[in-house]
């Protein structure tokens, strides 16, 4: 198979998937509420029966499943998202104010999370069975096992008692000015223009928030590392190189780089689990991404907004799923041929 | 005596080593609790839970109240008691569910194969796409706070990891010898799939559901804590944890003993399941 096949595969591939998810969110969701008036407007189609109507017009809701559901794809690539009436603006809009606080946050934690978990594995690697190897185990085990507001909390309680060095809340102080938006991402944009105290003001304030994120997720990464080293510190490319009078440092750090490979395919699920942690982080942190916006959504009945946001946590874990899979191709050459 | 022979074993693998030990443990802690709980109700609590002002507002753990009591003087410790089998019960349900479901589809498109198989994979490629968490969050939503519509619209997403391992070992035994002189002695389709898939599927399946099931603890107390599980002043994990975290300067302990609790359940279960893994994998090498 040669490259450009097997990059138009996987691209039909991610775009069937996402073609799915739509499908799956609007038929459970639509099969679900007897009454979609009501899942729609909450109570107040009870009050307001020409608000009713009129939702009934745009929505199409009289028609039959088949052709709501053509309304709504219809709807989706003319870039109308529905109106989100939690935020009081398009949908479209409400993602695209939020959804960069969001993606700063989730590459500040995978950072984290490669930087922790790859040294934890390396670590376990090369000291297993140590003191070091069962303690990083224990630590992991307990973040994995720890529900991401609790590591918030107690994060927040350490740094506003103990170390007050970092902030805990929102995204910038209000005296900040914010950088015209070039990428829209906050972060890059200050780099970019060379705006420093905009620059050091939000990442101080991505922190904390990125780091609960990935102390809960490290061990993902550490735990795979660890194993695969494991096993490669036995094959035959290993002996070679300890007959040969390799160091034993230099020994694990060739089994590391041919551990590589492995962290790559748990890309998709570590950006799977950040996700979803991002939403406690964000509403206790009060950071003002998508994970803040789909909860106020989400308790205010605004099924549009909510729709939309699955969509979008859906199209990030397929792209990150196909970057995985590119990666993959190019780092094991193999895969393309198979 | 053959008929303590699977209790025997059954010993030999939760004592396998420390870790199964303490998994164990825990687990046996949180379903005894919860099913004492369920049968007893707030009778058998040292407070009721509801009850206000058992205590001086705010107290930090003492004798009288272990964990403390609340903004209102609830007793923690009993509300945490009383949340107990909400937690259970969902957790148990979802992955049982998921494990028959999930488990029984992946055997039949292992074995039949072709476009049931190519459907089936293509669905739960479409699940693993959407957050379990998310996609509970919109179904919750619709159908109003509840454990049992938790319960429910977790179970509907939960299946499809089930229906892969099942299906990848279900390839595997499809043309296995044992399968083919079924097939020739004229045993049914069904049966097939149920007796020589399913079951010999069983063991693999235990040590994922083992580990799932803290998934799902953490996932239910997810939706618990952004309000999704119960209303006020019923008293659950998740949403204990989301009531008190304001207060998380002033009594850090009314937030962080349930969202502990949690920890330690899920922890529990993976201890348990990893263990256990570890048990069969070395009975195996022997």
């Amino acid at each position: 198979m040669n490259p450009l096949t097997f990059f138009l595969r996987r691209l039909v591939t991610a775009l069937v998937t996402l073609f799915g998810v739509t499908l799956i969110t609007f038929t459970l969701t639509h099969l679900i509420s007897s009454n979609p008036l009501v899942a729609w407007l909450g109570k107040s189609a009870s009050i307001d029966p020409q608000l009713a109507q009129i939702y009934i017009k745009i929505y199409h809701l009289k028609s039959p499943l088949y052709l709501q559901y053509f309304y709504y794809i219809d709807g989706l690539l003319h870039a109308d998202w529905g109106f989100s009436f939690s935020k009081g603006e398009p949908v479209a809009q409400a993602v695209s104010q939020t959804l960069p606080y969001t993606i700063q946050l989730v590459i500040l934690s995978l950072l984290f999370t490669i930087i922790l978990g790859v040294a934890g594995g390396i670590l376990s690697a090369r000291f297993h069975g140590s003191i070091l190897d069962k303690t990083i185990r224990t630590l992991y085990i307990l973040g994995y096992a720890s529900p991401a507001f609790f590591i918030a909390l107690v994060l927040i309680l350490v740094f506003s008692l103990f170390l007050p060095v970092l902030p805990t809340g929102g995204a910038a102080p209000v005296g900040v000015t914010l950088p015209k938006p070039i990428t829209h991402i906050p972060l890059l944009d200050a780099l970019i223009e060379g705006d420093w105290t905009a620059f050091s003001s939000l990442l101080r304030h991505a922190i904390l928030p990125s780091l609960a994120l990935s102390l809960g997720l490290f061990g993902v990464v550490t735990r795979v590392l660890r194993s695969s080293i494991l096993e490669l510190i036995n094959s035959n490319f290993i002996r070679a190189a300890r007959a040969r009078g390799v160091s034993e440092n230099k020994v694990y750090f060739y089994a590391f780089k041919n551990s590589l490979v492995a962290v790559i395919t748990l890309l998709a699920i570590t950006v799977n689990f950040t996700l979803v942690a991002d939403i406690f982080v964000e509403n206790i942190f009060a950071y003002p991404g998508v994970g803040q916006y789909v909860v106020q959504a989400a308790l205010s009945l605004d099924y549009p907004a909510v729709l939309a946001i699955t969509l979008v946590y859906a199209i990030i874990i397929v792209t990150a799923n196909f970057i995985a899979d590119l990666l993959y191709a190019v780092v094991d050459p193999r895969i393309r041929y198979e | 005596m053959k008929m303590w022979q699977p209790l025997k074993s059954f010993w030999r693998l939760i004592t396998y080593n420390l870790e199964t030990k303490v998994g164990f443990s825990i687990v046996a802690l949180f379903v005894l609790t919860s099913i004492i709980e369920a049968i007893g109700g707030y009778r058998i609590l040292p407070y009721n839970p509801l009850k206000t002002f058992v205590g001086k507002p705010f107290s930090p753990p003492s004798v009288l109240h272990p964990f403390g009591t609340t903004k209102l003087g609830r007793d923690l410790f009993s509300m945490i008691i009383a949340g107990a089998p909400n937690d259970a019960l969902v957790s148990f349900f979802v992955v049982g569910f998921s494990f028959s479901v999930g488990g029984l589809l992946g055997a039949a498109a292992g074995y039949v194969g072709g476009i049931l198989d190519e459907l089936l994979m293509r669905i739960t490629d479409t699940f693993f796409a959407i957050p379990a968490l998310i996609l509970g969050m919109a179904i919750a939503m619709i159908l109003g706070p509840s454990p049992y519509h938790l319960m429910f619209a977790l179970a509907i997403i939960w299946w499809p990891p089930y229906a892969r391992l099942t299906r990848s070992e279900a390839l595997r035994l499809a043309n296995m010898p044992f399968v083919a002189s079924a097939k020739l002695s004229g045993i049914s389709g069904p049966r097939i799939v149920l007796r020589h898939i399913f079951v010999p599927v069983l063991s693999t399946l235990l040590v994922y559901a083992t580990l799932d099931i803290g998934t799902v603890v953490l996932t239910y107390s997810g939706l618990s804590y952004l309000g999704l599980a119960v209303r006020p002043p019923y008293p659950d994990w998740g949403y204990l944890v989301a009531q008190y975290q304001e207060y998380i300067i002033y009594a850090p302990w009314l937030s962080l003993i349930p969202a502990g609790v949690i920890m330690v359940v899920a922890a529990g279960f993976s201890l348990l399941g990893d263990g256990i893994r570890g048990a069969i994998q070395a009975e195996r090498g022997r």
